[in-house]
């Protein structure tokens, strides 16, 4: 089943969303991160996050569904995820603005993005989450092509070795 | 990259227990917080008491710790559940074993041989020509033996004359009170063997923890017979480190009279046992050693020799899930 950070890496990186998929994640390297989350799972407090079949939404208002990003570092690949939540949440008639918010403003000359899907657009996305099914069924993840970002992505060390 | 140690050793005996999510240790004279952050590992070298709420949480962290008994010997590990894990790695590690067996435990045999060569070679370089046909038969046979093997029993055969061999080695550049005669495992019945069977040991939990952090399955192994012990896969990947971590840091403690016979190892037991403060020593060197850092070849980036063992773990994956070719960590390479 799809979800929206495997949407999110198969705009970013097929060869990520393949890994990620098949759950070859791997570990954040920064150590802050990391005791972020086992303070938070010590917690047990879930923040106001709402989790439906492949989606964790940030927000739900009346108008809009809100996604947070640290920073604008990948737009597009932002941008998929949200609106993979705006088309699963159009499938069960609940129908949203898509607000993308960015803390960091690094790339873009604004940090909050509105997304408004037609009918057609929908159509669209609907036809390559087909095609990201079809690919995450190949028996092997694409070769690593490498990119600027690849130095800071977690499998740096695993793609290149 | 390249950050120092994520180990914590605990050589005195106490409690462990959780304090305000942190780990707290209370020995004789007095409490001690050990933070999370930057603490991936821990070792008891003493009488323990934990808590299961200790236990949560460093399982909840990821943080192993390894466990050893009053003579040294390794008792076991406290390995956290919630290791990463893929079923399509685990199927795939299962049908390379079945498959690719061989093949994946010459490329190690392979590997000893050539970090091997690299460390007798300075000794070479620095007039001990008594080496040379040992060297030759490293660099010119080894890989042509492997080769010719159709199976795991003559591959360790090979294995077992590299190790003979290369302890033999030692007196030509050890002093008399350190040289080998007889390498003898359990219990060890001199210094050296106690400072190769401890360094050994030590190599093999570092091992652990590194596999740990990737999605390897510890009980399929390759050279090793799968299951022989819970964490078989360990015992194949430190192989080849062997020479360069642990037998270095052994030359470098006794030629540099780190560690001296009379102070550092246990009169009681006729020298056969490091004692605490020769413990000390030896892990603070090994330590060091597995925190320095290299320029990785491939990589292009600075990594330590304990990472270097993560990434052969990496290595593996890639050749188990992707078909490139395992090879381990090469010493002279650099990769
Ligand atoms: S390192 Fe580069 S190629 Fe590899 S997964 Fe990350 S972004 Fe993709």
């Amino acid at each position: 089943m799809l979800t929206g950070t495997v949407v999110n890496y198969y705009t970013h990186c097929q060869r990520q969303c393949w890994l990620f998929y098949h759950k070859i994640n791997l570990e954040d390297n920064s150590e802050d991160v990391r005791v972020g989350k086992i303070m938070h799972e010590l917690k047990k407090q879930d923040k106001d996050e709402i989790a439906l079949e492949g989606i964790k939404l940030d927000k739900l208002t009346a108008e809009y569904v809100v996604e947070i990003k640290k920073s604008d570092a990948d737009l597009a690949a932002a941008r998929a995820q949200l609106e993979f939540y705006l088309v699963v949440l159009h499938d069960k008639g609940v129908n949203r603005k898509g607000r993308l918010e960015c803390l960091e403003k690094n790339k873009q000359s604004k940090s909050v993005h509105t997304l408004i899907l037609t009918e057609e657009d929908i159509r669209d996305c609907k036809t390559q989450y087909q095609q990201i099914e079809e690919f995450l069924k190949q028996e092997l993840p694409p070769p690593p092509i490498r990119k600027p970002t690849c130095k800071k992505c977690a499998y740096f060390e695993y793609c290149f070795i | 990259m390249g950050k120092s140690s994520d180990t914590r050793y605990i050589f005195s005996a106490g409690d462990l227990y959780q304090k305000d999510f942190s780990i707290a240790f209370r020995k004789e004279d007095g409490n001690f917080y050990i933070p999370i952050k930057d603490t991936r590992e821990l070792y008891c070298f003493n009488d323990i008491t934990l808590s299961t709420k200790l236990l949560q949480l460093l399982a909840k962290a990821g943080i192993v710790v390894h466990f050893f008994g009053y003579y040294e010997n390794y008792i076991g590990t406290f390995y956290p559940k919630e290791q990463l894990l893929s079923g399509r790695l685990t199927v795939a590690q299962a049908l390379a074993y079945e498959q690719n067996r061989l093949q994946i435990a010459g490329q190690i045999i392979k590997g000893i041989a050539k970090n091997t060569y690299f460390v007798l070679y300075h000794y070479y370089r620095h007039g001990k020509s008594e080496l040379k046909d040992f060297l030759d038969w490293l660099r010119k046979d080894v890989s042509r033996l492997v080769d010719s093997v159709g199976n795991i029993k003559q591959l360790l055969r090979i294995e077992g004359e590299i190790w003979a061999r290369f302890y033999q080695s030692f007196r030509v550049f050890l002093p008399e009170s350190f040289a080998m005669n007889k390498r003898v495992k359990r219990p060890p019945d001199n210094p050296i063997n106690a400072l190769i069977s401890f360094g050994n040991t030590l190599l093999y939990t570092k091992t652990i923890t590194q596999i740990f952090h990737t999605h390897l399955n510890q009980t399929i192994s390759f050279l090793h017979e799968p299951a022989e012990r819970r964490f078989s896969l360990s015992l194949d990947l430190s192989e080849v480190f062997k020479p360069v971590l642990v037998c270095k840091t052994i030359f470098d403690c006794v030629n540099n009279r780190k560690i001296m016979v009379e102070k550092h190892f246990d009169k009681k037991l006729n020298y056969a046992l490091l004692n605490e403060l020769g413990r000390k020593v030896f892990i603070e060197a090994f330590e060091e050693r597995l925190n320095q850092t290299f320029e990785h070849q491939t990589l292009r980036r600075r990594c330590s020799y304990k990472q270097a063992i993560r990434l052969d773990g990496y290595k593996l994956i890639k050749h188990i899930l992707e078909g490139k070719n395992f090879v381990p960590f090469c010493m002279e390479d650099k990769k």
